[in-house]
């Protein structure tokens, strides 16, 4: 019972090593409003609009890429972490992994339905950014959750 | 659908873990399995059943809300 759409295990651990620090970095920018850190570079840009500035195709562009960089690295090591095998995967951890896809997008909606209702102003702002990554932040910790629940459920007992 | 997975684990002296390598699952599906939260899929049940030599209805048992 394969799955072809998951990366073979080891991908895992790589996607922790960048999930870690992409966080810690996530949450210094968030703190210091974006200004935190500033890493500037020279980099192509499809599509480029400066606020009271020219807009660009298809161009290299100097501008700061910490949150480029740090969205990156966000994205890339949640997908590895999210849809790399387990050890041993089976039926029973595919169906876990799907209810949890399930759960996650349906609560990270709900989240975002009540932060439609209740959050105005520029703090909706952080509401948007944040929402690029809650789906797969509620994904990754429900599917580790169940994981763990289901391993604690009866311990590894002879005949019990 | 109830089964008699662990009375047969008993059995057969073999522990969760054992189990789960003779049908190559993870030792958490047979825990799951024994505690009704999981209804394996036909082909895991005949591995099973393979496992204890007895016909899959003697381990997986359908009950009235089935």
């Amino acid at each position: 019972m394969s799955n072809k759409l998951l990366l073979p295990n080891r991908y895992k651990k790589i996607g922790w090593f960048l999930l870690i620090p992409a966080t810690i970095l996530g949450i210094i920018l968030m703190t210091t409003q974006y200004e935190g850190l500033s890493l500037e570079a020279t980099t192509f840009a499809i599509y480029n609009d400066e606020v009271l500035g020219k807009t660009q195709f298809f161009s290299f562009i100097h501008t700061n890429i910490t949150n480029t960089v740090t969205g990156i690295l966000f994205i890339t090591g949640g997908l590895l972490v999210g849809f790399s095998k387990e050890k041993t995967e089976d039926e029973f951890i595919a169906n876990l992994r799907q209810s949890s896809l399930l759960w996650s997008v349906f609560v990270n909606y709900v989240l975002l339905l009540a932060a439609f209702a209740f959050i105005y102003g520029t703090a909706f702002f952080n509401v948007m950014v944040y929402n690029m990554f809650t789906v797969l932040i509620i994904f990754i910790a429900r599917f580790n959750y169940m994981l763990y629940r289901n391993s604690k459920l009866v311990p590894n007992e002879k005949y019990n | 659908m109830k089964n008699t997975i662990k009375i047969e684990r008993a059995i057969n002296n073999l522990t969760q873990e054992e189990l789960a390598n003779k049908v190559s699952v993870s030792r958490q599906t047979i825990n799951a399995m024994e505690a009704n939260k999981y209804v394996p899929s036909t082909v895991l049940a005949l591995k099973i059943a393979k496992v204890f030599n007895k016909p899959v209805e003697q381990i997986f048992i359908l009950e009235e809300t089935d």
